[in-house]
């Protein structure tokens, strides 16, 4: 199949790349820039794993092809923290004990970035709305709305 | 028309596996800058054993949580800890653990008390120091007594393996199963929209003894999720298999429960100390589970006076139910 | 109570830097260099009978490396937890949706769906089990063996039937709990590679020492020549205490000599992972007016699937445990597990306790709705103290806190449920 060429900010830095014009953005990210911490879990954007943030929104990028990021903005855990110092989210969520196996967190605080960016002072109920889409079997998602909650209070 | 039920779910679950022996072990090491390291076989699934080994073997020699560093689940590395399952590492590898950091504190404490001129009864190992038990204001760090280890020719290393004190369940299956048990009991409310079925878990009170909260954090995640799961047990999870043939394989038609979903959760740590586990722990992490279903179903006989016997009670079966027992007043 | 420093303290998780960051490798995440991707060839009816696998259009296929089946373990072909009755490789016989029948390695994702899509499997369809009643008929046909009861027990202590007549109001009740899936967000996957005579693979599971015996003994090679190593493990919840990657990838890398990576899709997940076993539970208990249970009297059956994988501890644990946290003088369970041609049922968070726990609690609020009580009045009135006797005969000494629990959730909902509520 013939490569497209395409262009993107990626965690903000540009990038240039060629790709299969039907890969996905979630393998385009592991594997041609090994972004590993975007995590497939059922490839059919029901479970939220692989979360990024496109242009401000969060999306599941086992959903979206390759091409369509050109001349976009994506965002993954490794565009968070600025100078080795973690994003206060992150902060959050090592503190309250919002970690479990971790295999949702990287999308989870993708959704919750993306909501933060948007509306900074989120009612608990906005903050459940903007991660119903990343599903988390082990902590009953307390102790996550309680991080995010945390990480804006202050 | 909403209507509001409170219904209560106990359980007991015993730790480890069945009326087997079903044993562990670490390796521990402490080396001459006063770190740690812990070798054990236990697999950290998420539930953050790593995490409560380390404070077991922390807390046994006196050293900071920071200081210890743990290689789990590696079996040219590390020896067996079993499965992480029936609720049995924190027990079970958490005493072999522990046995393991106090033969390697045996040479620690010797050489302490000699370089202290006091009784090895009377060290204390806190904080990656150590003093004469009383003499508070003069301690000597855990380097310290470690190059007096070198200098003795000595090391500080220990092995330990536990294995619960149970027994085979013979004739009519009578016997010691298990050496120990958790309990809990959980508290739900729920809200019943008696026009579409759909009912809405509010709060759950969920207390837990578990011997001796290690990690509280860690506990309360593993009861909060718990609760979820128990949630989706009663309320929506369910395989369909036709001949064999599974219908639902996917996130899209099996319904776990998401964020929305959360009820307010309000974990209740009890610590009845259980005499042979390590600084009195048990296990969480099934228990967590098991009364919620049953907490939430009766909550919805309160509401509805309906005793459900078969799940999931999804919206559909409930409304069915609801019609019915008007139909037959 | 003793003061500690470091026990009952919220340190930061060890694993919770690495995981924010992104930085935690699970399974899926590794790779090592010249590394193949494999997949299975599954089977796709739920009973039937191999006649033939061809596997020669699969072979030709530019980028396709290796394709086994059975006949290339050089050791044992039988996997299981407790009883060993599952194929690596299906030879002949197949029990379910999703046994595995041939593996691949090949250099890329696209050659290996092309390459797993031409193998080609001549099966003749067999008529499955699918219900327990099905299974138990004397004619039906085995999935194992001469008989599909996989274990038939029987807990006994007192004399139920001659307690029950002296109660004064029996609750009898059936219940069902259907089949659950773990959904642990992660898909199990495996990554192995054969170097120096070692066989080493880092695996998404819950148990690496188990999963290195079967890998050993697949491979008739000793303990000491395989390492196995648990990846960071994205839940499990029981699902990831069966083999699922470990033995296929390691196979693999055995024969290729080069690193091995399998990842599961969801659905292949799904469908072969072991699910919590569905449960058809009779209670009948009974209790005295003012409140005493007196007798209690449970049936189990349970369908463990094709194979038995956890089924033997789940049986055991469901039957000690389905009287509930109370004291009870008379107590017999009976319990059948059988197989089917339905998935495999296995371990899953709390072995059969969880379904066990729908019908003695359900049996706790019939009983106290029948004798006029408060459903919390009952459980504290015949909860285990220190002194009790099990069902099984056990002196519980210490630790026990059931009505510690009871009296603590019930002024907790007090304060925060009955303002709001009804």
């Amino acid at each position: 199949m013939e490569k497209v060429k395409i262009s993107f900010k990626l965690n903000g830095e540009n990038v240039t790349v060629e790709t299969p014009p039907n890969k996905r953005l979630l393998d385009l990210l592991r594997e041609d820039f090994e972004l590993t911490s975007v995590k497939e879990g059922c490839g059919e954007g029901e479970c939220g794993a692989c979360t990024v943030i496109l242009n401000n929104e969060a999306v599941t990028s086992c959903t979206v092809l390759a091409p369509q990021v050109d001349n976009c903005e994506v965002v993954t855990v490794e565009g968070l923290g600025k100078d080795g110092e973690l994003d206060k989210l992150q902060e959050k969520f090592i503190e309250e004990g919002a970690v479990q196996c971790g295999y949702c967190t990287p999308g989870m605080l993708l959704s919750a970035k993306a909501l933060l960016e948007k509306n900074p002072h989120p009612s608990r109920d906005e903050i459940k709305t903007a991660i119903e889409g990343n599903l988390c079997r082990c902590t009953g998602y307390k102790k996550i709305v309680d991080a995010i909650e945390a990480s804006i209070e202050e | 028309m909403l209507v509001r039920g409170k219904g209560i779910g106990c359980m007991w679950y015993g730790i480890g596996n069945t009326g087997l022996p079903n044993p562990a072990a670490a390796f521990v090491k402490v080396h001459i800058d006063g770190s740690v390291t812990v070798l054990a076989g236990c697999a950290d699934i998420g539930q953050g054993s790593d995490t409560v080994l380390s404070q077991i073997v922390a807390e046994t020699l006196g050293v900071t949580f920071d200081k210890v560093y743990i290689k789990s689940g590696d079996t040219e590395a590390t020896p067996e800890g079993g499965a992480t399952s029936a609720s049995r590492q924190t027990y079970i590898s958490g005493n072999a653990c522990h046995f393991a950091a106090l033969e390697a504190k045996e040479n620690i404490v010797k050489v302490a008390s000699e370089i202290l001129k006091c009784d090895e009864e009377e060290v204390v190992l806190i904080n990656n120091t150590a003093y004469k038990n009383g003499c508070e204001d003069k301690t000597i760090t855990y380097k310290e007594i470690m190059l007096g280890l070198k200098s003795r020719g000595l090391l500080a290393i220990g092995k330990g393996q536990f294995n619960p004190s149970a027994s085979a369940l013979v004739e009519n299956m009578q016997g010691i199963p298990y050496a120990t048990y958790a309990f809990a009991t959980h508290i739900a409310e729920v809200e019943v929209n008696t026009e579409t079925g759909e009912v809405t878990v509010l709060k759950i009170v969920a207390a837990h003894d578990v011997g001796k909260a290690i990690n509280k954090k860690n506990v309360e995640g593993q009861i909060e999720g718990g609760c979820l799961m128990g949630m989706g047990f009663a309320l929506s999870e369910k395989l369909i298999i036709n001949n064999g043939h599974m219908k639902n394989p996917d996130f899209n038609s099996y319904i776990i429960q998401t964020a929305q979903d959360m009820p307010e959760i309000y974990p209740i740590i009890v610590e009845e100390e259980s005499g042979e586990g390590p600084f009195g722990a048990k296990g969480v992490g099934e228990p967590a589970l098991i009364p919620a279903a049953p907490a939430i179903i009766n909550a919805i006989y309160d509401a509805i006076g309906i005793r459900f016997t078969h799940l999931p009670l999804t919206a559909d079966v409930v409304l069915d139910a609801i019609k019915k027992k008007e139909e037959t007043k | 109570m003793k003061e500690f420093n470091v026990i009952g303290k919220n340190v930061i998780k060890k694993d919770a830097v690495d995981k924010v960051l992104g930085k935690a490798k699970f399974a899926a995440d590794m790779k090592l260099p010249n590394m193949l991707v494999a997949g299975v060839k599954r089977s796709e009816v739920p009973s039937g009978k191999v006649i033939n696998i061809n596997a020669e259009k699969a072979k030709k296929v530019p980028g396709v490396v290796s394709v086994l089946t059975y006949k290339d373990i050089p050791g044992e072909n039988i996997i299981g937890i407790i009883n060993k009755d599952e194929p690596i490789l299906v030879e002949d016989k197949i029990r379910r949706i999703g046994d595995a029948i041939a593996i691949v390695a090949a250099e890329d994702e696209s050659t290996l769906e092309k390459a797993l899509e031409l193998i080609e499997v001549e099966i003749e369809e067999t008529q499955g089990v699918f219900t327990i009643e099905d299974a138990l008929k004397e004619d039906s046909p085995k999935v194992h063996g001469d008989t599909n009861i996989l274990a038939e027990k029987i807990l006994k202590r007192g004399d139920v039937d001659a307690a029950f007549k002296k109660c004064d109001v029996i609750v009898e009740n059936e219940y069902s709990t259907p089949v659950i899936a773990h959904m642990f967000i992660e898909p199990e996957a495996t990554l192995a590679n054969y170097e120096e005579g070692i066989i080493t693979f880092y695996s998404s599971t819950q148990n690496p020492h188990y999963d290195r015996g079967e890998v050993a003994r697949m491979l008739g090679i000793t303990l000491n020549r395989v390492r196995s190593v648990q990846a960071t493990t994205g839940g499990g919840f029981g699902g990831k205490l069966d083999i699922s990657t470990q033995c296929h990838t390691a196979l693999l890398a055995f024969y290729t000599n080069r690193p091995i990576k399998m990842v599961r899709s969801r659905e292949e997940s799904m469908k072969v992972s072991s699910k919590r076993h569905p449960h058809y539970m009779k209670f009948k208990t009974g209790a005295t007016k003012d409140g005493k249970i007196l007798a209690t009297d449970v049936e189990l059956l349970q369908d463990t699937g094709a194979y038995g994988s956890y089924g033997l501890a789940v049986i055991t644990r469901s039957m000690v445990h389905a009287q509930g946290p109370y004291e009870i003088p008379n107590v017999r369970i009976r319990a059948k597990m059988v197989y089917t041609n339905n998935p495999m049922s296995g371990a899953m968070r709390g072995f059969g306790v969880p379904q066990v726990a729908i019908g003695h609690e359900g049996q706790m609020d019939a009983l106290a709705e029948k004798l006029g009580i408060d459903p919390v009045e009952i459980r504290t009135k015949n909860c285990f103290q220190t002194g009790s006797v099990t069902a099984t005969g056990q002196k519980l000494v210490d630790s026990i806190g059931i009505y510690e629990t009871i009296k603590k959730a019930a002024d907790k909902a007090e304060q925060i449920m009955d303002k709001e509520g009804k």
